[in-house]
Parts: C-alpha cells; structure tokens; sequence
C-alpha cells in the first residue's frame, strides 16, 4: 500500500511565548524517504508533533493521496518507571490487542509480536522486564511496536540514537524495506553520513526550513550553520 | 437487589446455624460486611494497580478528603446524613475532573496540583462538617476518614455492587489503553488513542470507586486499599499477569481477614484498621522476599 504525500503550509508553533517553528512550508512526496535534521532545539520533534496533531499550531499540515493513512510512530523513548513488572510481550501486547494485557496473549497477536520483534533483531529476551532493557534494547522494542500492524507512514524521532551499530544497521535495513514496497519516511536523524546514504530528500529545521531537497545538493553553509551537524 | 441480598444473607446463616460455617457468621451485618469486603478487594486490587502506573495513589486520598465536603453539602441540602450519596458523587466528581482539567490546563505537575487539593479538600471539608455538626452526630469526621464495615446497611453494598460493574464494564475494555496513555501520551494518540477521554474516563472511575468506599472503608484506607496490595504484588513480580493477579488474591486476602480475624479471636481492632494491617503485614513479607531472594534481583533499578 503507498504512502501518503505530507504537505505543510506556513506552520506556525509558539510555546510558552517563544516561537519554535516560523512560516515552515514543505512537501514530502509518496513513498519518499526524508531526514529531518536541525540542531537541538530547531523544533524537530516539534514539527513532527504538530504533524502528529499534538500541538497548537497555525497553518495547514495536510496528507495527500487519498488513501488509508496507517502511521507507524516511533517515540524517543516510554516514560514508564522502570521497576514495573512488565515484560517486553506485555508492553507490545498493550499496544495492540483490546484484551487486557494481564490475561495474556491472544495468539494471533503473539505472533505479530514476535513477527515484529524478529525484524528487529530483538530476540531471547521477550519475558526480559522491559524496564530492565537498555536504552539500545528498549529502541528496538520501541521500533517493533510501529511494525504492528504494517505501517504505509512511518515517523520516527531518533530510532537509533542509543543502539549499536549493528543495531542502528539492522533498523536502518527495515526502513528501507518498507520504503521499498512504497512506504513514506519522515525521520528525524542527526548521522549525516546515514542521511547521505538513505535519504531521498532532506528537510533542515532550525525554526523555518532553510533547506528541503536532495542531500547531495544542500549548500555546505547550511550544514554548517543551520543543520546541527559537523560536515 | 434487597431481595437477593436478603436471600443471601439467610443462605448464609443456615449454614452457621447448621455447623457449616463458623458461629459469627449468624449475624447479619458480618455477613455484609463480607459481601462489602468481597467486592471491595478485588477491586481496590486491580484498580490499584493502575493507580501505582499512572502514579496516582494520592489522587484518591484527595477525593475521599473532598467527601466530606460532599457529606456536609449534602446535610445542608436535607440528604440523610448516613448516606448522602448523590452530594457526595456529586461534589466528588466535579473535584475530580477540576483536578484533571486544571491539569491539562497548566501542565502543572500531577503530584504537586494532587497536594494542593488535597489539603483544600481537607480543610474544606473538615471546616464545613464542623459547621454542620450542630445539625448532626460529629462523628461523621472520623466515619468519613476511617469507615465503618461492621454497619453497612443495603443502600452502600448496592452503591458498591452499582460501581464495581460500571468500573468493571468500564475499566476492563480501557486497561491497555490506559496503561499505554501513561507510559506515552504521544504515542498513544499516534496509535489512535483518545488520550484526554481515557484521563478523564479513568478519574472519574478512581472517583466513583472512591465515593463507594469511603463508608466502609473510609477515605484515608481506600488510598491503603490501592496501593499496599499493588505495592506487595510489585515486590514478587515480573510480568503483569503476575502483577495484577498477586495484588487482587493481596487485596482480597486483606480484605477477609481484616473483617474475619478480630471477630474470631475477639480482638478490640477496628475492621478498617485490621484490614489495612492485613495488607501491611503481607508487604511486609513480600519485601523481604524481594531483598533476599537473587530473583527479583533483576526487576530493581
């Protein structure tokens, strides 16, 4: 199923009487894979969460195409404490069957759970205590969750900032996948190099949108002034 | 619904009468304090649970210290002083969704805007009870604040049994949800999630919950009711089944020995007291168990 096109028109947020996002207007197109990139407090996640209706802004943020949005959304990370006694099978199986966690599993539900965590590479630790994980683990767990069910949008906030390699690796290949088979991508990423590598489009915040194409062609000053990162 | 519990009551007495059960339990108000004690365990123990996840264990302190102003404004309009539910829903419930409103209308932290109702509920409510007193038996306070099981009458246990279906039909469907509201609001209204609603739906349910119970538990045990048994369950635990079976069997266990024991060994000890003591003894056992056994080692921090 493809993606949606996501366009944003003069999006204005202010928060607090500070103004985070200034006049940003532009178009991510069906089934494209973009980066946001910005330095911190450029209003990133922001953006994505005005996009995601969660904050008060101006101006329009429309998706186009006509058909069913399925959004698969990644968090930086789950506020829960830590000490809860809840495994990782309990934590995705919140996230998707209606039937009260603590009566178990449904089995159709355990395996879409263990579909999705296997795609990530998150394996012999689903009875593991969620809040006993690291911060690399719960990513993946995190990430699991917007696979179930299939996403056509998937946006997400910094997946791998605290994986390993061969974990941000592992991630960065089910990307690719759903993006191949026509799923659109916005990800707020911070690894230029990563960027380069997978991006079709990349989409600089830094209040406004000084720049939003190609990475190959974005003008060294804005990476060097307004992007957030060492070209 | 009088009519069944009446039937229940003498099913219950011919059993003691004929040997089945023991000799306290020829007595009709043992008896309902046990079917208050049945509902209310089981109950306070899921609900608990939730409680202990969203971090609201106070919250429910606040509502029962705003009953008593729901108890005063409910003399002064001529409701019977033993029971002046429809005030004290009433007043509770405007409490409550006030606290939440006022909330998401501040961003204010929830423990900190907790603190600051509770202490006015108190003051409010223990200044207008005090003004009412003259009218009737002062008392009421302390019935308010600590419960009376042993003098539950039908109108309070079909009060609970109303509740505990609508938190029952209500709350089940929305535990997972709500569950996933408190770990990511963000995430949960990406998932489709009514965030706001699920806040409020479960305010309004702690707060039901509550009211019912401040009779016969009283205010200050409801806040006991909810948390130690989910607290206990939490020290032993390491999923959610286990989590939310241990506090209901702890909540439950509490509950029937709480009311059963003193009456048995002809103990001076308050049935509300005796029912929280239960749940603190069971914590109790239920720490050492964590800090000595290498299992539950993981689960800490």
């Amino acid at each position: 199923m493809a993606g949606p096109a996501i366009s944003f028109s003069d999006v204005n947020l202010t928060l607090g009487g500070v103004r985070i996002l200034r006049d940003v207007s532009f178009k991510i197109e069906s089934g494209e894979l973009a980066c946001v990139i910005g330095p911190n407090g450029g209003g990133k996640t922001s953006l994505i969460r005005s996009l995601l209706g969660q904050m008060p802004h101006s101006g329009n943020v429309r998706y186009e195409g006509g058909g069913a949005v399925q959004l698969g959304y990644v968090p930086q990370f789950l506020e829960s404490d830590r000490t809860l006694p809840l495994t990782v099978t309990n934590v995705m199986s919140v996230m998707v069957q209606r039937t009260p966690a603590f009566f178990g599993v449904k089995k159709k539900y355990l395996s879409l759970i263990n579909a999705a965590l296997d795609r990530t590479g998150f394996k012999g630790k689903r009875n593991r205590l969620f809040g006993g994980l690291s911060g690399g683990e719960r990513q993946r767990v995190l990430f699991a969750q917007a696979l179930m069910p299939e996403p056509n949008f998937l946006v997400l906030d910094e997946p791998t900032a605290n994986m390993d390699e061969a974990g941000a690796r592992r991630i960065e290949e089910v990307i690719l996948e759903l993006n191949a088979l026509g799923t659109t991508v916005l990800w707020i990423n911070h690894d230029l190099a990563q960027v380069k590598r997978v991006a079709s489009k990349v989409v600089v915040v830094d209040g406004g949108v000084p720049y939003c194409g190609p990475p190959s062609e974005m003008p060294p000053q804005i990476a060097e002034t307004r992007a957030g990162v060492v070209v | 619904m009088s009519g069944i519990l009446e039937a229940f009551r003498l099913y219950v007495q011919n059993l003691s009468y004929d040997g089945v059960l023991p000799e306290t339990f020829q007595y009709a108000f043992v008896i309902n304090s046990l079917i208050c004690g049945l509902l209310i365990g089981p109950l306070l123990g899921w609900m608990g649970t939730m409680v202990v996840v969203k971090r609201m264990a106070f919250f429910s302190q606040a509502i029962g210290n705003a009953a008593l102003t729901g108890v005063a404004i409910g003399i002064m309009l001529g409701e019977p002083y033993n029971a002046p539910y429809i005030s004290m829903f009433g007043f509770c419930l405007l409490f409550g969704i006030g606290l939440k409103y006022t909330q998401h209308r501040t961003s204010m932290s929830l423990d900190t805007l907790i603190g600051v109702f509770l202490s006015v509920s108190l003051a409010l409510g223990a200044s207008l009870v005090l003004f009412v007193s003259a009218r009737v038996n002062t008392h009421i306070l302390e019935s308010i604040l600590f419960g009376s099981i042993l003098t539950v009458n039908d109108t309070d246990i079909n009060v609970l049994l109303a509740v505990s279906v609508i938190c029952v039909v209500v709350g089940m469907p929305l535990f997972n949800r709500t569950l996933l509201a408190s770990f990511n609001p963000g995430l949960a209204h990406a998932r489709g999630l009514a965030v706001r609603r699920l806040d409020y739906t479960f305010v309004i349910l702690i707060t039901l919950l509550t009211v019912a119970c401040v009779k016969i538990v009283g205010a200050v045990l409801v806040v006991a009711l909810l948390l130690i048994p989910a607290a206990s369950a939490r020290n032993i635990c390491s999923s959610l089944s286990g989590f939310v079976g241990w506090s209901v069997a702890f909540s439950s266990a509490s509950c029937l020995l709480g009311i059963v024991v003193p009456m048995q060994y002809d103990l001076a000890i308050p049935s509300g007291g005796a029912i929280v003591l239960a749940a603190a003894v069971i914590f109790v056992i239920t720490t050492i168990i964590r800090s000595t056994s290498g299992r539950f080692r993981e689960a800490g921090v």
